[in-house]
């Protein structure tokens, strides 16, 4: 069988998130052990509409599999017009998520916009495991307070020991944090050298990295999760390439030594 | 194992041959040569076909599967491509068709490829008339055949020389072996000869090897060469080694999802939700068109992304000289 053939998913729960995206869980209808990493995704197919990237936003230490969709277009709408009970398909995992073998055991995870959606696999995974990390922090920046997502996830962060700092762009009466940019969140946290996973807007990741490497963070030790258009997921296709890389493939996950000169 | 010809027995073999497979074949169609399904067609070697044969190993249009909604579940089927043996395709396109079997084949191997690939029998045509866009002898991807090859052919006068390089390509020869004559010495110097003039017409054509584009790569005008092209994505269809594809969906409830050839040419090629775009301009489109072939399929595959057939100059709306990658005036 091709590998293009997906394998076929019910769609067991959906939650709303906010006004455009919705968190929905799945149950592979296949007979086999789905087994993922954070920073993966898996190409989702709505018949008849086709099939896009998304990251899988659950943690492998969980036993639900879930996926984070924001309203974008036709497929995506398609996947948020379905209902419990529905069948998707779903082709993966793909990519190479984050690396945690090499990675270092003190970590900060910053994220901007629907890019946290990917980090929270990593965050669930870090919280689940927590004995084998030392200093962890999250910074989370969107646009306004009804952008963020997970909000009833923050505290069982801070109670497992992460520090968690969230930010939004445009402040309102009922938001009583921090207002501005993920970057003023990182002066804030007192963070050991450690490495770094960060997704977000292309300027979010340049800003974010230049300060961690002003903290003396290597760049070799900052992995960024990077969004490319995407057909294949297989690295056939090359509508994701950056340079000689494929996005689908090589990464979404990158060194930021690697692609630093190429975003 | 090689063997003689005489030109009126093609049409012969060619029948034997249709009995097995499909014959694909470079034919005339009206004023113009392309390669098609044969079916008695006269076959033309004088002309290299616009479109390259390496459309039948990787179609404009191709079904991945068909889905087919079954009591709430989907059911999926694929389409076996029947077996082919295509005939005439140049030295170019046979080492175009090494560079995809190496982009198709690193892992994830690409089966629907290979199932068209496998079920492929090649029979190659020395190149004894260059087109005038060629450059082929300059980046050593012909004007002859050395390798990789099912059945070789050679245009002689009277007819051609036919060489097998498989055992498919032999067992094709013994089995038609009354049709063959044996091969004098004559014909083989007439096919050196033959060979050795295209590759003095090519080779006194100005220099366009590796090195000398790579040098041009970097002191080119991208903005202007951006400025002068009109996004129409020509010259990426007609490349026999451009493989950029789309999938999409057609059909509701029960369809097929189609996997159809795509250009990084095209504005929308790597758009992304928000409208942010990693390659804005026609400019930046073009400069990576170029890296691609002669830097990134290079280091991905140890095999040049150019395999220079000319079709990309001689389909270009915009006339760009493309390989001095100066900007027409
Ligand atoms: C690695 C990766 C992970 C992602 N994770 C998530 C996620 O967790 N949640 C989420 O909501 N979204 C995610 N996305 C984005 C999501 O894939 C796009 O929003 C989606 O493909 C848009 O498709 P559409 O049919 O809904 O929109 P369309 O109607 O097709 O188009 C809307 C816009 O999206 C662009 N686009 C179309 N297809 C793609 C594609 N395959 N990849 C990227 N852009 C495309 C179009 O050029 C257009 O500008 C991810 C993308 C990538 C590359
Ligand atoms: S880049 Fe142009 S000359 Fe080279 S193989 Fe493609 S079409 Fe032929
Ligand atoms: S064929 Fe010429 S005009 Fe058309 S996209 Fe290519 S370079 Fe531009």
């Amino acid at each position: 069988m091709s590998d293009y053939i997906p394998m076929q998913a019910e769609i067991i729960d959906i939650d709303i998130e906010s006004s455009n995206t919705y968190l929905i869980s799945l149950k592979i209808l296949e007979d086999i052990d789905f087994c993922y990493r954070p920073g993966q995704f898996v190409m989702v197919s709505v018949f008849g509409l086709g099939e896009c990237p998304i990251s899988i936003t659950s943690s492998p230490t969980r036993k639900t599999l879930q996926l984070c969709v924001r309203r974008a277009g036709r497929i995506t709408n398609g996947i948020m017009d379905c209902l419990v009970g529905d069948i998707i398909g779903i082709r993966g995992p793909c990519g190479n998520g984050f690396p945690l073998e090499i990675m270092k055991k003190n970590i900060i995870i910053a994220g901007g916009g629907s890019g946290f959606a990917t980090l929270r696999s990593l965050v669930n995974y870090i919280v689940d495991q927590r004995s084998k990390f030392g200093n962890v922090a999250v910074a989370y920046g969107a646009r306004t307070r009804r952008d963020l997502y997970f909000m009833q996830e923050y505290k069982g962060w801070q109670q497992a020991g992460v520090d968690v700092g969230i930010t939004v762009d445009i402040g309102d009466e009922s938001w009583k944090g921090d207002i501005g940019l993920v970057t003023s969140l990182i002066d804030k946290f007192k963070l050991p050298q450690g490495s770094a996973a960060i997704c977000g807007p292309p300027i979010m990741i340049n800003a974010v990295a230049t300060k961690l490497m002003d903290r003396g963070f290597d760049h070799s030790d900052i992995f960024v999760s990077l969004e490319r258009h995407m057909k294949c997921g297989v690295g056939k296709c090359e509508h994701c390439m950056i340079g000689p890389y494929h996005a689908c493939k090589d990464g979404p996950v990158f060194s930021y030594d690697k692609v630093k000169k190429l975003l | 194992m090689i063997v003689f010809l005489a030109k009126d027995k093609l049409p012969a073999l060619l029948s034997e041959l249709n009995e097995m497979l499909e014959v694909v074949a470079p034919v005339r169609i009206g004023n113009d040569t392309a390669f098609a399904t044969w079916v008695g067609q006269p076959i033309d070697f004088e002309k290299n076909p616009q479109i390259s044969p390496t459309e039948f190993l990787l179609p404009q249009r191709e079904v991945l599967f068909k889905y087919i909604q079954h009591s709430g579940r989907y059911v999926f089927e694929e389409v076996e491509p029947k077996s082919k043996l295509i005939l005439g395709m140049r030295p170019c396109d046979l080492n175009a068709v090494k560079v995809l079997d190496k982009i198709f084949g690193t892992e994830p191997f690409d089966k629907l490829y290979f199932r068209r690939r496998r079920s492929a029998i090649l029979a190659v045509l020395n190149c004894s008339k260059p087109e005038e866009t060629c450059f082929c002898s300059h980046l050593g991807a012909g004007p002859e055949c050395i390798d990789g090859f099912d059945l070789l052919f050679t245009e002689l006068d009277s007819g051609y020389l036919i060489e097998s390089g498989s055992s498919v390509g032999m067992l094709i020869l013994k089995e038609h072996s009354d049709l063959f004559q044996e091969v004098k010495s004559v014909y083989l110097a007439e096919k050196n000869e033959r060979i050795s003039k295209a590759k003095e017409t090519l080779n006194s054509r100005p220099n366009l090897s590796k090195d000398k584009i790579m040098g041009a790569l970097e002191t080119a005008d991208w903005e202007s060469m951006g400025n002068n092209c009109l996004s129409c994505g020509g010259c990426t269809f007609v490349c026999p080694i451009c493989h950029c594809f789309n999938i999409l969906d057609l059909g509701v409830p029960d369809g097929e999802r189609l996997r159809c050839r795509d250009s990084c040419i095209l504005s929308g090629f790597s758009r992304m939700a928000g409208g942010v775009n990693p390659r804005k301009s026609a400019g930046e489109r073009i400069r990576n068109w170029y890296f691609d072939k002669f830097q990134f399929i290079p280091e991905n595959t140890g095999l040049l992304g150019c395999v220079g057939c000319g079709r990309c100059i001689s389909v270009c709306l915009a006339s760009m000289d493309r390989w001095s990658l100066k900007v027409p005036r």
